[in-house]
């Protein structure tokens, strides 16, 4: 091969490389996958929100894309990764497997798990006790409920979940040992309807308190509270007194955006040793959030006793 | 000839008319189309890795599904639990799968691929009884089975399949031996082959055999083909359905054993509706098939890429996938009308 072609051939390769060139050495970015719509009120709504703030505050680069298959969330990762973005948002429990299994061939890239499960790597979970604020707001519940029938949907029994609707059960009973209790699991994030007919079946058998933790689905939850007298409503994942303002009693708030700010912070500043990071009520990253314009059917007894139990768990937690 | 070039025609302008709808509809928004546009493109066909790993590898389930869309459709019917079917399969592919331990490769890949075929034709087995033995519509019972068949993958990943630590709402993942062989160093899975290999059976059975044949007769005139004598059109149908079926099975069989290596609640993106529109847009042609079926599978992959590169919703892509099968449906009806007219005189002419 003459000298000349070989330079031809390396011309046409820098030429095909260029529509890469720009992936090589990039700036800090960072990135998020959901597995729903950012349109959900609540545990999307408050991720994508995060992006934004890091956007903002960093003045980096972000990108997102929702995902919700299996095979998709996983693409995603390796997308990201690819392309890359120095840190990936992973939103959920359902990520940390897919992962696992993108970062060992993308060792540069953090991946952050919401509400995973281990580090791994470079993976490592975003954990919310979400549940301790759940537990709050079962006590509240528990304490307020006339039927003794309290109800609570969950979108997908993940771990998380699960454990928020023992703690919002737990609760209640603390406060009232009498309370019966029933759980629905939608199977999807996404099916308001799906959600509506699954609180109006619980109001049927008696509920008076709902809780849930179904990202959009949820809204349905709202909409069969409203239509419903005497049925109220606790929010999850955002203060949600919005959706429903005269049966929203409270609401089981992670604070999203400031954890996904601190993250993109240390792993921006080369700080960042991937490690289990934890929030519950003591970091004020998760709270349980009153809605007082429904102060007056909450006994000053028992707000007494819910501020007792919040400030009992966060001593528990340490600091 | 002439006829294969003029349907090429009105589906490349169904699919233009519907991205240009898009980009109207974007720049209305107030988006950047011709952004969103460039990231659909990139995400789709931009490099290898995406063309092979996000586009080809979404186009498998849609082909094989499709050709079992078409392969029912030529007789006189619709099979809309493609779905359903997909999950069967699934579900009897993650069994196999997770079961074949120790097995080598060239035992455990042929048996997952046919769970899949079996379980997919076995969905089928109830709506073809009923249809020929009481007369109920296709239509109705492999659709409501797709419920049927969401419910069965949700209590097997909470139930009996259910990973051995009982936590995650999904199946063990399946042995080594059941996976399937990536192709070119992609993320390309064999299944890709399979499905190339299933279109040329069925462009072959359709245009070349008896059988093939006497289905299309079935499909185009029931009543005649019966008359003749030469058709038994029950046998048929119930063939030519539960194949339908079992194609859908196998591309359920092929996301196990190909891409997810683990049966979940929420495996199909809806593959078994979008390839309705697949088939449709192809004019139940396998060859054509395998073509929209790549074209709508770029479609969804590239709508990942404009959400990720150019911020706008996903969703956004359904718009174009809808409007193409409101084209050609228009397109169809249009061509029909002026066949009609044109008939009408031979028709006044005869005695």
């Amino acid at each position: 091969m003459t000298g000349r072609r070989v330079r031809a051939w390396l011309l046409v390769g820098a030429l095909l490389g260029g529509c890469t060139a720009r992936e090589a050495p990039a700036p800090f970015r960072v990135a998020l996958v959901t597995p729903g719509s950012i349109a959900d009120a609540a545990w999307n709504s408050g991720a994508f929100t995060g992006l934004n703030w890091i956007h903002d505050s960093l003045g980096v680069p972000v990108s997102h894309v929702e995902a919700r298959t299996p095979a998709e969330q996983e693409e995603a990762l390796r997308t990201y990764a690819e392309q890359g973005y120095n840190l990936v948002f992973g939103h959920g429990f359902e990520f940390q497997g897919p992962a696992e299994r993108v970062s060992t061939e993308y060792p540069g890239a953090v991946f952050i798990i919401t509400s995973g499960e281990r580090v791994q790597g470079n993976v490592a979970p975003l954990i919310f006790r979400l549940h301790e604020a759940s537990y709050l707001a079962g006590m509240v519940a528990g304490g307020v409920t006339k039927s003794g029938m309290i109800g609570f949907v969950g979108g997908v029994e993940l771990p998380p979940v699960r454990e928020a609707s023992e703690a919002w059960v737990a609760g209640a009973r603390a406060v009232n040992p009498q309370v019966r209790s029933r759980t629905t699991y939608l199977n999807n994030w996404d099916d308001a309807a799906l959600g509506r007919e699954a609180a109006r079946a619980l109001i049927r058998v008696g509920a008076d308190m709902l809780h849930h933790n179904a990202d959009a689905a949820a809204i349905g939850v709202f909409q069969a509270a409203r239509e419903t007298q005497g049925v109220y409503v606790f929010g999850a994942n955002a203060d949600q007194a919005a959706l429903a303002p005269a049966q929203v009693l409270g609401s089981a708030v992670i604070d999203l955006p400031r954890a996904f700010l601190l993250v993109a912070r240390e792993v921006q500043g080369g700080t960042f040793v991937p490690r289990v990071e934890s929030f519950g009520l003591a970091s004020g990253v998760v709270q349980y959030v009153p809605n007082h314009a429904l102060d007056s059917l909450v006994p000053a007894a028992l707000a007494a006793r819910v501020r007792a139990a919040e400030d009992s768990i966060r001593q528990q937690d340490g600091p | 000839m002439r006829s294969n070039l003029r349907a090429l025609g009105i589906g490349a302008a169904a699919l233009l008319i519907g991205l240009f709808l898009l980009a109207v509809g974007l720049e209305l928004a107030g988006y950047d189309a011709g952004a969103a546009l460039a990231a659909l493109w990139d995400g789709a066909f931009g490099s290898w890795r995406a063309f092979t790993g996000a586009t080809l590898v979404r186009a498998v389930p849609l082909i094989l599904i499709g050709l079992g869309f078409a392969l029912a459709l030529r007789g006189g019917a619709l099979n809309i639990g493609a779905e359903g079917q997909f999950y069967a399969g699934a579900i009897a592919a993650a069994w196999v799968g997770v079961h074949a331990g120790g097995w080598p490769a060239w035992v455990a890949l042929p048996a997952v691929a046919l769970a899949g075929l079996a379980a997919g034709a076995l969905w089928m087995l109830l709506p073809v009884i009923l249809k020929l033995r009481f007369g109920v519509l296709e239509v109705i019972t492999t659709l409501l089975l797709n419920f049927v068949a969401e419910a069965l993958v949700s209590f097997m990943v909470q139930g009996p399949m259910q990973e051995p630590s009982g936590i995650y709402p999904q199946s063990a993942p399946i042995v080594e031996a059941a996976r399937l062989p990536f192709l070119f160093g992609s993320r390309l899975h064999a299944g890709f082959v399979v499905a190339l290999l299933v279109a040329l059976a069925l462009a072959w059975v359709f245009a070349r055999t008896w059988w093939g044949f006497r289905l299309r007769a079935l499909g185009e005139g029931p009543r005649a083909a019966e008359v003749s004598g030469r058709v038994r059109a029950g046998r048929m149908l119930a063939v030519a359905l539960l194949w339908s079926g079992a194609l859908a099975g196998l591309a359920g069989a092929f996301e196990v054993s190909g891409v997810s290596y683990a049966l979940y609640q929420n495996l199909s993106p809806g593959y078994g509706f979008t390839a309705i529109g697949v088939a449709l847009l192809a004019r139940l042609r396998p060859s054509a098939i395998v073509l929209t079926g790549v074209v709508f599978a770029a479609l969804e992959a590239g709508a990942g890429a404009m959400q990720r590169d150019a911020g706008i919703p996903a969703v956004a892509v359904y718009v174009v996938e809808g409007v193409v099968i409101l084209v050609l449906l228009l397109g169809d009806a249009a061509a029909r009308r002026q066949a009609s007219r044109r008939a009408v005189p031979v028709v006044d002419g005869s005695p």
